[in-house]
């Protein structure tokens, strides 16, 4: 139809018009979900190396328990935070809820089973011999660690695109928790949900682009990466 | 104890916004049955239950079945504007006739009038009276540098209170003057978290009162004043609208019967809606003087 | 400080090991001595492979004890001490991602500057004569290749004891020469070895002291010097047919 066809071209004109509005938003997601996934790899990382290395009574447990929590929806993390973050709630005297602190706790939350889930699936594929092999070879255990993940590298990449994917385009915790307040709280998603709420469209397509070039470029990262690693095989 | 307790009264102050999942489940979907009206209206509508006192009514002696679309106004008008909706229920008479006079809509029918109230934390920062003109207390709020949650989503109510606002100086543009994006109810809420004042129209207002920690702090200027009009969707656009089930829904709310039981609707024991399908003179009179927009 | 390696003896006493109902390993004990051989034979399941785990600190046993000269301590103070002077090499060795130089500097100490780490990696290289296959990916090595570059980047710890779960197991005649070749070159420089393996013949040159493990318990299959092609076949002969 016409009119989305010039919705569409608005949008792009939108984006690259430099549209302070537009390019604020985007910042917004940005900067949450990276400090939110730079918040939740290291701890995620190292528990899903145990879980995949060590053995200990419970482990199973534990990754059943994983397993569930990667099916939790955002809206249901996003209620939790904001009951421990309300007024009323534990955390309350924080004064965190309606702020970028809240929305980078939920989101971190958000991509911690994922991290943990792919994460140990990545350092299952990899043999135990290699952590062995660097033990024997005489490094410590941080060097150790630091060995199996560059051999597990392309799972771990996978995890990270794929928590990453998650926390950025989701909708139900970051509105919940981050309160959709503009030039601050205001991501991509949010702001796509409002968009379509007023029916300007067009910001909202503009932003819908914005998240398909970033998912096609982690996508490519990651395709020629793990081509690169075949291809030195 | 007391988690539990405000568990279950988030989950009740959250309850509206998902109880109305379902209800955008028949958006866009094209009906050919002409015994369903869709009817595009405003959350805040929605909200008071006013819709739910009134429609069963209507639906028993006409025959025909609502199908209630609560979005925010700019949506309301969009969906009319694409044919989405049979019929639209709304508040921002400035949108309302620039829609009407592209030809989207047939005619503003005036339906009913209630009115905004400013209201804010106990504590009132900005020491704004209850009796004062808006102008001024929003003026107050803006002195002050106090927090006010602004819907910011071209809503009726969002509207109205950027044609409020009389300050020249940089308060919109500061950190404290938060426009959220969001329904009445969580604005009100957001509100109640942050210390903040915020504009709300009174149905919704009265649903929550007894959940937030805020106060009336100022009400009764007549610029505070909310129309409602009904508009049809101009068929003549769409061959699949409703037009017949439109008509007989606006002609059915304006008659004496819907208007007295309009002019009866409580909520928590306060009369809300003040009937005005007969007022026409006066509405269209608070129209100029609020300015819409 | 050659003779100083030749002197050492490190004795493990009292070392046992249970998984779930099976007594693995049952008070058994070993002397590793500078420039020795050992081969440690038996059949498959009966505990060689946890045996060198455990010397090699990669598992922890039930109890044990270790004897350095300086008297008797239990393992765990030991351990850090262990790590430092044992490499242990799995029956197939793990090769890090990347090419056969970047595996061996995987051993050189991380303060070694640049120039030194090429310098020993080439002199490493030469060594065991791998410098054809040095840039070559570590992944995608044949078996005698992958022990050659596994027992050449052990080596470059200087380790005082090496450990060798069935090292020419599956492995052509050549390989296996110049396997053996080098874990002579290893035993000459001072080196321990404990050669774990279900099929001695291969060692005759090699072993200087032959254990048995049976049951839990290590015992002296033959006294060091006596060792014949007889008992060899013999050996053969009782546990494989």
């Amino acid at each position: 139809m016409d009119d989305s066809t010039s919705i569409t071209l608005e949008a792009i004109h939108l984006l690259f018009s430099g549209d302070t509005e537009l390019w604020a938003i985007i910042g917004v997601s940005f900067q949450v979900s990276t400090t939110a996934i730079l918040i939740s790899v290291p701890p995620a990382l190292i528990i899903a190396f145990i879980l995949a290395y060590a053995d200990f009574p419970g482990r199973r447990l534990l990754i059943s328990i994983f397993n569930t929590l990667l099916a939790v929806p955002a809206v249901v993390i996003g209620l939790t935070f904001y009951l421990l973050l309300s007024r009323q709630g534990i955390l309350g005297d924080w004064r965190l809820l309606f702020t970028q602190s809240a929305m980078v706790m939920g989101q971190a939350a958000l991509s911690f089973p994922i991290l943990v889930a792919m994460g140990h699936a990545a350092f299952q594929a990899i043999d135990k011999r290699a952590w062995e092999t660097a033990r024997t070879l005489g490094a410590n255990r941080i060097r150790a660690f630091y060995t199996v993940m560059k051999e597990a590298r392309f799972g771990l990449l996978a995890a990270l695109f794929s928590a990453y994917g998650r926390i950025i385009a989701e909708v139900g915790a970051s509105m919940m928790l981050g309160g959709n307040i503009l030039n601050y709280t205001r991501n991509i998603p949010t702001a796509i949900a409002l968009e379509t709420s007023k029916g300007e469209f067009s910001q909202g397509i503009a932003l819908g682009l914005v998240l398909i070039i970033l998912a096609f470029t982690l996508n490519t990262f990651l395709q020629y990466f793990q081509g690169k690693g075949h291809l030195s095989n | 104890m007391k988690l539990v307790k405000s568990t279950i009264k988030t989950i009740l102050i959250l309850l509206p916004f998902y109880i109305q999942q379902p209800v955008f489940a028949d958006d866009g979907v094209t009906n050919n049955s002409n015994k369903i009206i869709r009817l595009a209206t405003t959350t805040s509508t929605d909200n008071s239950g006013l819709l739910a006192y009134l429609l069963p009514t209507f639906e028993q002696t006409s025959g025909y079945r609502v199908h209630i679309i609560a979005v925010g106004t700019g949506k309301a008008l969009r969906m009319g504007r694409d044919g989405d909706a049979d019929v639209l229920l709304v508040h921002a008479p400035a949108a309302e006739m620039k829609f009407v006079n592209a030809g989207f809509g047939e005619k503003r029918y005036p339906v009913m009038v209630n009115d905004f109230v400013l209201v804010g934390p106990l504590s009132n920062p900005a020491n704004i009276k209850i009796d004062s003109e808006i102008s001024y207390a929003l003026q107050q709020i803006a002195d002050h540098k106090s927090i006010f949650i602004s819907r910011g989503d071209n809503s009726g109510t969002h509207k109205k209170e950027l044609s409020l606002w009389k300050t020249k100086n940089n308060y919109h543009k500061s950190k404290a003057y938060r426009e959220v994006g969001q329904g009445m109810g969580k604005v009100l809420q957001m509100a109640a978290e942050l210390d903040a004042y915020t504009l709300t129209d009174r149905g919704t207002w009265l649903a929550f009162q007894a959940k937030t920690p805020l106060k009336i702090l100022n009400e009764g200027d007549p610029k505070l004043f909310n129309p409602y009009h009904i508009i049809a969707v101009n068929p003549e656009r769409y061959s699949n609208i409703n037009y017949p089930g439109a008509k007989a829904l606006i002609s059915w709310i304006t008659s004496n019967d819907a208007q007295t039981l309009i002019g009866q609707f409580t909520v928590n024991n306060n009369l809300l809606f003040k009937p005005s399908a007969n007022e026409t003179q006066l509405t269209s009179q608070l129209v100029k003087e609020t300015g819409g927009q | 400080m050659k003779t100083d390696i030749y002197n050492t003896h490190i004795n493990f006493s009292d070392i046992r090991k249970r998984f779930g109902q099976k007594q693995i390993l049952d008070n058994s004990e070993i002397e590793i001595t500078s420039g020795k051989c050992i081969l440690l034979c038996g059949k498959n399941g009966s505990g060689k492979t946890t045996f060198l785990r455990i010397i090699a600190g990669l598992e922890t046993p039930d109890s044990g004890f270790v004897n350095t000269g300086l008297g008797k301590y239990h393992w765990k103070k030991c351990r850090q001490q262990l790590r430092n002077s044992v490499v242990y090499l799995h029956q197939q060795p793990y090769m890090f991602e990347g090419d056969v130089i970047s595996n061996l500097n995987f051993s050189l100490d991380n303060k070694l500057k640049q120039k030194q780490r090429l310098q020993r990696i080439r002199s490493a290289l030469e060594w065991a004569g791998l410098e054809s296959i040095a840039e070559n990916s570590a992944k995608t090595l044949s078996g005698g290749e992958l022990q050659r570059v596994a027992i050449t980047r052990a080596w470059l710890r200087n380790p005082k004891i090496l450990l060798l779960d069935e090292p020419v197991t599956n492995m052509d005649y050549e390989s296996r020469l110049r396997t053996i070749d080098l874990l002579l070159n290893l035993k000459q420089q001072g080196v321990a070895l404990v050669v774990s393996s279900h099929d001695p013949v291969h060692f005759e040159a090699l072993t200087d002291n032959w254990l048995q493990l049976s049951e839990g318990r290590l015992s002296d299959y033959t006294s060091s010097e006596n060792i014949t092609p007889i008992h060899y076949k013999k050996y053969i002969y009782e546990h494989t047919y």
